[in-house]
């Protein structure tokens, strides 16, 4: 007989054997387009989970969550050129850019997170443009030159692979985050704040600071992805790091997933990345593009609560 | 406990509210009454702190709470529940009251103590057995409940009900009144309550107030107010008219 307890045990272990496996990956001589792939999902899973904490949880869509992880990559890369940092320091370093990152997001916030609906959508998604604008035209970011970063002294796919384990650490600290959000008080208030925000303040929570807590946490984790982004590619530009459409995927993947779960956008985030790579190598890259603003529309009309939960109705487990 | 000098509200050039004055006492079961559109919403509405007034003073237990955010007020131990039931959509009933007495006055931070919270006080409002169901499977006389249960969880010294017994059938009531009594004497809160229907007025209230048009035209005793002129004709008029 298998009772709740003894299932959940067994989860947890295939869960270690997934990481494990996850983890081994870039050592054992796969090709490195493998790990570039495995890579890119992890940067999507961090990049979807962190943004359903604003979008999923409190509901308030941000379409300018790309700006956060460039942000991220341009401070990592001004320090690494900056300062002479040891390789351990230079791994280290994404944290600060993570903090920036969650800083500019508290400023940003605090103005923007008075707009509801469609107006913070779309102030978001300016200010996303403000950012790539403002750091295009600043000489000492580069400019539209872009930005190269001094390399670690050490044979490229070791690099490569220290900075894959390091990305799938953010990753698991971004999930764990994403579970947290779901079962916390925290968590209970931002879908509190989603459902009515006006209720949620009558029952005594304080709306505009969780809001700003929540834009914040969910701006960290990008902050760092971006950072460890920019040592992985050692060469970073606008174009790259604060493109639009990585926004939009953002959102996508998450609301594709389920938005307020912790697991919706981890699958959202896993299949979307597949699917894009897949159509992207394949076929090509425009095509991939048109698949993603019809899969875009088929998801806002079909599956408002996203493919998890669409199954599940679908078999007649009902929501919840 | 709950004091209001010189209240005015301006929507426009409308005057929702004109030099309204109000006291309520700890223990008391207050009653407000006035046509539609005479402005009582909009008191509430001023009092949780949703709509800013334009002058005069809030006072609750000696502090004034004007201009302060509606979430400060809620935790200063003013609830409220919405004519127009709001129930948070998404989430099932016992969700619904967790949130409450998580960010309540309850001291309880740990998601399943609350709903060990919440289970308690939906029993008390008769809504135990709804528990896991959606707000959007009740009926309307529940889905008012469910507005109480949640204003509960957050453990006011007063919960300001608007409308909870409208559109309740004569059954319905009598529940209703039961229920209101027990929120003063088993949780020990104070009731200022906007109502239409006289029966649960005369059944409840200690005392009542009466708006028109933004003004304050009568405070006293039920039986008083109900048998002023003045608000006989501005409210009750209609009602003894069509007789
Ligand atoms: N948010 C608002 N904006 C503009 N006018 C309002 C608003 N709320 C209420 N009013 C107006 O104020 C008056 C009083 O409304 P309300 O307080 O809801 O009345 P009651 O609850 O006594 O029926 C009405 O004329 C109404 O149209
Ligand atoms: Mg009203």
């Amino acid at each position: 007989m298998v009772t709740p307890d003894s299932k959940s045990r067994r989860l947890v272990f295939w869960v270690l054997v997934l990481f494990i496996a996850l983890a081994v990956f870039p050592w054992l001589g796969i090709p490195v387009y493998f790990v570039s792939l495995l890579f890119t999902v992890f940067l999507y899973v961090i990049l979807a989970t962190s943004w359903n904490i604003i979008g999923g949880f409190a509901g308030y869509l941000s379409f300018g969550h790309v700006a956060f992880f460039g942000i991220g990559a341009y401070t990592t890369a001004m320090m690494i050129n900056g300062f002479d940092l040891s390789p351990l320091l230079t791994i280290v370093s994404s944290i600060p850019a993570g903090v920036v990152s969650a800083l500019i997001a508290v400023i940003v916030g605090y103005p923007c997170l008075k707009l509801r609906g469609p107006y913070f959508a779309v102030i978001t998604l300016c200010f996303a443009f403000v950012v790539d604008l403002g750091v295009k035209n600043l000489d000492i970011l580069g400019g539209p030159e872009g930005l190269w970063l001094k390399s670690m002294d050490l044979p490229i796919d070791i690099i490569r692979a220290i900075f894959f384990e390091v990305m799938m650490l953010i990753m698991i600290f971004s999930i764990a985050l994403g579970i947290w959000t779901s079962n916390s008080k925290f968590g209970a208030g931002l879908r509190a704040i989603k459902e009515d925000e006006e209720v949620a303040q009558t029952i005594a929570i304080n709306a505009p600071k969780l809001k700003i807590e929540a834009f914040a946490l969910s701006a960290f984790f990008p902050g760092m992805a971006g950072g460890v982004y920019a040592y992985y590619l050692t060469y970073i530009h606008t174009d790259i790091v604060f493109d639009m459409m990585i926004s939009i995927l953002i959102v996508l993947m998450a609301l594709f997933g389920g938005g307020g779960t912790w697991l919706g956008p981890v699958i959202g985030a896993v299949v979307l990345t597949l699917i894009n790579e897949g159509l992207s190598t394949f076929v090509r890259a425009e095509f991939a593009r048109i698949v993603y603003g019809c899969l875009f529309i088929g998801v806002i009309i079909f599956m408002p609560n996203g493919i998890i939960e669409f199954f599940k109705r679908a078999k007649g487990v009902p929501p919840g | 406990m709950l004091k209001g000098t010189n209240i005015t509200k301006c929507f426009g050039g409308l005057t929702a509210l004109s030099e309204v004055n109000f006291e309520v006492s700890q223990g008391e079961i207050v009653g407000l009454i006035g046509p539609n559109g005479s402005g009582k919403t909009t008191l509430f509405n001023v009092i949780s702190g949703l709509h800013k007034n334009d002058s005069g003073e809030i006072t609750f237990e000696g502090q004034r709470i004007t201009g302060l955010p509606p979430h400060k007020i809620a935790r200063l131990g003013i609830g409220r529940t919405f004519q127009i039931v709001r129930p948070l959509m998404d989430l099932d009933l016992i969700q619904n009251v967790a949130i409450a007495v998580l960010y309540g006055r309850e001291e309880i931070n740990t998601p399943r103590l609350a709903r060990d919270r919440a289970e308690e006080i939906l029993n008390f409002t008769g809504l135990a057995s709804k528990a896991d169901h959606l707000p959007g499977e009740l009926a309307l006389e529940d889905r008012k409940r469910l507005e109480v249960a949640r204003a509960l969880a957050c453990r006011p010294e007063i919960i300001l009900l608007d409308e909870v017994f409208s559109g309740l059938n004569r059954k319905e009531i009598e529940g209703a009144i039961h229920l209101t009594f027990r929120i003063r004497d088993e949780y020990g809160v104070t009731v200022f309550m906007i109502e239409h229907v006289m029966k649960a007025i005369m059944g409840t209230c200690s005392r009542v107030m009466a708006l028109h048009n933004g003004v304050k035209i009568a405070d006293g005793d039920p039986e008083d107010v109900a048998n002023n002129p003045e608000v006989i004709k501005a409210y009750l008029g209609a009602a003894y008219a069509e007789r």
